[in-house]
């Protein structure tokens, strides 16, 4: 039969309209853009758009802003948005310091929860099932009640070797301002100091790098850290001479009730910023304890086979590759770390929250509030992202 | 792979045989076991606390941390601490402005979650020593808070009879035979769908007749139900979300991405946030029924994206062999394709359901709803109890967390089931 | 990859199970809650009423009765009443979960007045500043009585209308004895807690740049800001006068603390209703004037019932709308409540000065405060009498 080429074949019979695959596809696409809009213009038609508009964002804010570092904006003669940049900028720093040390504690618990000491093991185990089971807000408000309770009271400040204080106004340290050194110079003058530390700082890159590339080509070590560290060091200690000290460090002082010169770690950004660390630290060890585990065996026993000490072989063999693996997981507990710092509003930081609630409490337009308050955490979370994708990019370019 | 027995460390040097003792050699796994308890107790505490100097030094200081820890905590609770603004406010905390004397509602619900939670421990696992001492813990936490102080008799009795409902559950449940069978898939038919069953039911108990309304929900009642209809509404949202944004229909997968990345894109204060501000034109209701739309929707983003990821995971060799045996689409996805991916995403939604359970503690931050920390908030401004402060926050602190490790072990226990996480 | 299971096929099914679950629970829970539905239905009405008069603009004449809040509280049994749950003798709440203080006082007598039950009450919370308004604007309160502060700006901008003042403060400064600090003008660059989204906040900036000094703040919540200035965290506590005094009070060391005389603003504090609803505005004004008025002529909630079964004299029957002397009853009162409303305020409560006695009692003095009664004092008279010496004045009821 089919050895029959002559025959043609009978035309196949017409699919119905409504079985074929591009019409169904093309209803399924209709129907659903259909409910979507009839969805979205009900949203519409409730909100009650007629007043949308961001002009109450340039009144006079009338309200001050709390836990401003460097920034000192007074919000009585400011305009609104400009206090809510204030807030941004308490915001980042809290996601930023917070984000730095989790990821500090999350590698140093993940590592202990695999030591082979049990008990460091189990102190580890107990840090991590008591703070990811715990509701962040509470380890905030905790930290913060713990803190204005046992720090002393200011008239009783604890004074630690003489240049800082505690008490539960917060952690007074020295810190360095422009000075105008042996040479009377103005405050400006510091900034020739940085652009030659930054030009050290490339040569010793550009030194290390060399003598990395040596170290592959001979396979003789070249101590290229060690190089690169002490060409740096030793530059910025000659320049720092050469340009007759144009920085001094600022001690504090305590006169009556509070804190003068230095600088001031408020309870308010400790409370924060430690539960906030605390809280992803906990999740972060879990990560850190994950990729390690996942990693063939042989590696570890490689390295025990080429006699390694226990340090090197976390530093040099077992953390470098655990790293691809949990950077994912990490950049998303980053990105919490953003969105949890809105938990400021429960303890008395002024954090973005906190500001763009006070100015809707103050002008209402809850709609236009929103808008900018989720327009900034995203900007945040991008940038995050952006600079682990920068991170993952790199550590994964070198292929296993 | 573990049932084999470990291999020898290099640094591991069998021990010199004891005096008097015949020297038979054994492999080594097996001399061990034949040595005195007090021998080998001894020796795991040399290797697992004193291997070396340095180890010794890291076991000195941990031991030196862990003390600090106890001894702290020890003096804490039992001496510094003024307990009775718990104990006094017992009430506050725990149901607030339900009506008293509609507490039996509450004493039903909380028998019949017992009851399933036995029910479905005894069908799909089995308690350990460790789950009984964590019950009796537990148990004893909660008696000591209601007989302290007095006037609770009752209510020591109505919490040890559900107790009793949850090891009654458990011990029907724990001797049916477990090999696979057709009884057997029927037991796991009716316990599943009870526990569908358990939350409107409960939510009928509580609310149905007499004067009780949504806005009598109140206290650590209030977390109790705001989290299971967020996980719940989560993951019912997050199926269709997940399945919209792998479609590969533009317009279909665009909207799901914008809405699951813009929802995931704030906070969850933003948008209890919204819930008061902005919600009210929209949906309008009370404020706990706003309260649970957006527990759910927000929890449906963070649920989608898991089950995206499992959709993801899954080797193109599913659809395809799916495609060939000529399943339609809806047979595909119903039968091959979600049940994978909800199987592999079950830990991190296991996550997401800790984590919103965790977040319930925020209602009373933004919202006029007292949950338990808005609660224990009040009690720390009545007379007596100003001072009282830490005290309050470390109740609500260990309350929340007994909730979390519980839900915590049992995805671990579901994980192994399932055997998720072996390769 | 294994194939699917059994297993987590029937997880599956479960899942779907818990789904049409939820879908049934959400339908009971709609079929149940009938008496929200009726407030949510009344909320439409009214929010329809207000868009169609929005819609059609020669009809928006500003004045015109926009709801019905009598009516709806009526329909529905209960009167939702926002008040304060952190704050000591005006707004907290106890062991058993009920809340008790001066506000929550009104909030019962003015059930009693409109529903003739003074536990027919549901109270919401409204502790937070920042998002009072926004409850009340909601309507998911009937009334607002949370120590809030009567200004123009929120009476013009906000969708609020204030009743009578129930309470009369001003904002004030808590310091700690030893502190030495006796003005705001020692308080250069003190370290001062101030509540947030309150008219506190706007008045200690105010007077700040009036008297030229700097300031560092440090806002929040009021329970929290007040946590915070008593662990020694701030120099200074700024709230209303009354709120500092009965956060003192409560404590053990309420002997190192002092409240400074100086009061920098006026802070009446009242009942706040919605907008355009004076119907609903009237009744919270009488029953306060009311209670004030009872307390002026001397009824009380123990005497109150003899009073009405036989009133001395005929302001006394007016007031408890009962017939004096077999007379015609007084025809006062509104259409939807009936002229004995006041008597039943005060058989719920008791007068004005019974209700500060009870809730505040000598936490916050009385005498010769703004809070007494306005009563004309002899000529040679230096001290006040009990309750008296302020500026309590009811308004004539006839």
């Amino acid at each position: 039969m089919s050895q029959q080429p002559s025959t043609p074949l009978p035309p196949p019979d017409p699919v119905p309209l409504i079985f074929q695959r591009g019409f169904r596809r093309l209803v399924q696409q209709g129907a659903y853009i259909g409910v979507t809009a009839l969805l979205a213009w009900y949203v519409y038609d409730a909100l009650n758009l007629r007043e949308f508009g961001f002009g109450f964002l340039d009144d006079p804010a009338a309200f001050k802003v709390a836990n401003q570092w460097i920034t000192d904006i007074d919000g009585v003669t400011n305009n609104r948005i400009t206090m809510y940049l204030v807030g941004v900028w308490s915001s980042v720093r809290v996601i930023f310091v917070a984000i730095l040390l989790s990821t500090l504690v999350g590698v140093v618990v993940g590592v202990a929860r695999l030591s082979s000491n049990w008990l460091v093991a189990r102190l580890a185990m107990l840090y991590v099932e008591v703070f990811r089971n715990t509701p962040l807000l509470m380890q905030v408000v905790l930290v913060y009640a713990i803190f204005l309770v046992g720090a002393p009271i200011i008239q009783e400040v604890l004074v630690i070797g003489d240049f800082a204080f505690i008490s539960n106004r917060g952690l007074a340290i020295p810190w360095p301002v422009p000075d105008a050194g042996w040479w009377g110079v103005p405050d400006w003058f510091v900034g020739v100091w940085v652009a030659l530390l930054i030009a050290v700082g490339i040569i010793a890159m550009t030194v290390r790098r060399q003598r990395q590339q040596l170290e592959r080509d001979t396979g003789q070590p070249h101590f290229a850290n060690r190089w690169a560290f002490g060409i740096f060091a030793v530059g910025a200690l000659i320049s720092f001479i050469a340009l007759g000290l144009p920085v001094s460090i600022d001690r504090p002082i305590v006169e009556g009730t509070r804190y003068l010169e230095g600088i001031v770690i408020r309870p308010e950004f400790a409370a924060l910023t430690i539960g906030l660390t605390l809280y992803t630290g906990a999740f972060n060890a879990e990560i850190v304890r994950g990729s390690i585990q996942a990693l063939p065996r042989g590696q570890t026993e490689a390295a025990n086979a080429v006699g390694l000490s226990a340090y090197q072989r976390m530093t040099l063999i077992i953390l470098p590759q655990a790293l691809r693996q949990m950077l994912p997981s990490i950049t998303n507990q980053y990105l919490n770390v953003n969105k949890n710092s809105s938990l400021a509003y429960a303890v008395l930081y002024d954090d973005l929250f906190r500001v763009a609630g006070i100015i809707q409490n103050k002008a209402g337009h809850a709609l236009e509030m929103f808008f900018v308050i989720i327009v900034t955490y995203m900007l945040i979370s991008f940038l995050i992202s952006v600079v682990m994708n920068f991170i993952n990019a790199r550590v994964t370019r070198v292929g296993v | 792979m573990s049932d084999l027995p470990p291999i020898p460390r290099p640094e591991q040097r069998p021990l010199p045989p004891a005096p008097g003792q015949r020297r038979i050699v054994l492999p080594p796994h097996r001399q061990r076991s034949r040595r005195p308890r007090s021998v080998r107790i001894r020796e795991w505490v040399r290797k697992n606390l004193f291997p070396s100097r340095s180890g010794t030094l890291l076991t000195l200081v941990a031991g030196t941390i862990l003390a600090g820890i106890l001894t702290g905590a020890v003096y804490f609770v039992f001496v510094s601490a003024n307990w009775e603004v718990i104990t006094h406010n017992r009430w506050l905390l725990f149901a607030g402005g339900f009506p008293q004397g509609e507490a039996w509602r509450l004493w039903v619900s909380i028998a019949i979650v017992f009851t399933l939670i036995g029910l479905a421990y005894g069908t799909w696992s089995s308690m350990g020593r460790r789950d009984h001492l964590f019950v009796a813990l537990v148990g004893a936490f909660v008696i000591f808070l209601m007989a302290h102080g007095g006037a609770a008799a009752w209510s020591s009795i109505y919490f040890l009879i559900a107790v009793a409902c949850l090891y009654g559950g458990y011990l029907f449940t724990v001797r049916l035979p477990r090999e696979t069978s057709t009884r057997r898939t029927w037991q796991q038919r009716i316990v599943g769908g009870l526990m569908a069953l358990s939350l409107p039911v409960v939510l009928l108990i509580l609310l149905v007749g007499g004067e009780v309304g949504p806005r009598n929900l109140d206290g650590f009642v209030l977390n109790l139900i705001l989290a299971p209809v967020g996980i719940v509404g989560g993951i019912v949202l997050g199926i269709p979300l997940a399945l919209g944004r792998a479609s590969s229909m533009k317009s279909i997968s665009w909207t799901c991405t914008a809405y699951i990345e813009i929802v995931r894109g704030a906070p969850l204060l933003g948008w209890l946030f919204v819930a008061l501000f902005i919600l009210d034109d929209i949906i309008g209701g009370d404020l706990i029924v706003r309260a649970m739309v957006v527990m759910a929707v927000f929890t449906g983003a963070y649920m989608a994206e898991y089950i995206r990821g499992a959709l993801q995971a899954l080797p193109r060799g599913q659809y395809e062999a799916a495609q060939a045996v000529g399943l339609t689409q809806t047979q595909r996805t119903r039968l091959i394709v979600m049940p994978q991916a909800l199987r592999i995403s079950i830990p991190p939604m296991v996550g997401q359901a800790i984590s919103i359970w965790k977040d319930t503690t925020l209602v009373s931050v933004i919202l006029p709803l007292r949950e338990l920390k808005g609660n224990a908030d009040s009690a720390i401004s009545q007379f007596e109890f100003t001072p009282d402060r830490i005290e309050a926050y470390v109740f609500v602190s260990v309350i929340f967390w007994i909730v979390a490790f519980m839900m915590s072990r049992i995805s671990q226990r579901v994980e192994r089931a399932q055997g998720i996480g072996e390769r | 990859m294994r194939l699917p299971s059994l297993k987590s096929r029937r997880f599956v099914s479960a899942l779907m199970f818990a789904g049409a679950a939820l879908l049934a629970g959400a339908l009971i829970g709609a079929c149940t809650s009938d008496d929200d539905d009726q407030q949510a239905q009344a909320v439409e009405q009214q929010q329809q009423v207000m868009q169609q008069q929005q819609d059609q603009p020669q009809a928006q004449v500003s004045g015109e009765p926009r709801g019905n809040t009598i009516q709806l509280v009526q329909d529905r049994g209960t009167l939702k009443c926002g008040v304060k749950q952190t704050q000591p003798l005006f707004g907290n709440r106890d062991a058993d979960g009920n809340v008790t203080g001066f506000d929550i006082e009104f909030c019962k007598a003015i059930a009693a007045a409109v529903l003739k039950d003074h536990d027919a009450v549901e109270y919401v919370d409204a502790s937070d500043a920042s998002t009072r308004f926004e409850l009340l604007a909601d309507g998911q309160i009937d009334i607002l009585i949370r120590t809030t502060t009567i200004t123009s700006s929120r009476d013009m901008e906000l969708d609020v209308d204030f009743a009578q003042t129930t309470f009369y403060t001003g904002q004030g400064f808590a310091v700690r004895k030893d502190s030495g600090i006796n003005s705001t003008s020692d308080m250069a660059n003190a370290a001062i807690c101030v509540q947030t989204g309150t008219t506190t906040e706007q008045n200690v900036a105010d007077h700040f740049t009036d008297i030229g000094l700097n300031y560092e703040p440090t806002g929040g919540l009021s329970q929290d800001v007040a946590a915070a200035f008593f662990e020694g965290r701030c120099d200074v506590l700024t709230a209303d006068a009354s709120d500092l005094a009965s956060r003192i009070v409560v404590r053990d060391d309420a002997d190192d603390y002092k409240i400074l005389p100086q009061i920098i603003s006026k802070e009446p504090l009242a009942p706040g209703v919605r907008d355009y609803d004076s119907d609903w505005k009237d009744v919270v004004n009488w029953v306060v004037h009311g209670l004030i008025r009872a307390e002026e002529i001397g009824l009380t909630q123990a005497n109150v019932a003899a009073m009405a079964a036989n009133p001395p004299n005929t302001e006394v029957a007016r007031l408890l709308g009962v017939p004096f002397e077999g007379g015609s009853v007084s025809t006062l009162g509104f259409d939807a409540v009936d002229a004995q409303f006041i008597q039943r305020a005060i058989a719920a409560v008791g007068n004005y000065g019974e209700i500060y006695d009870r809730e505040i009692g000598d936490a916050i003095e009385r005498d010769c405060t703004l809070n007494a009664l306005a009563r004309p004092l002899p000529s040679e008279a230096v001290d006040c009498g009990p309750g008296e010496g302020g500026i309590l004045y009811a308004l004539p009821y006839r």
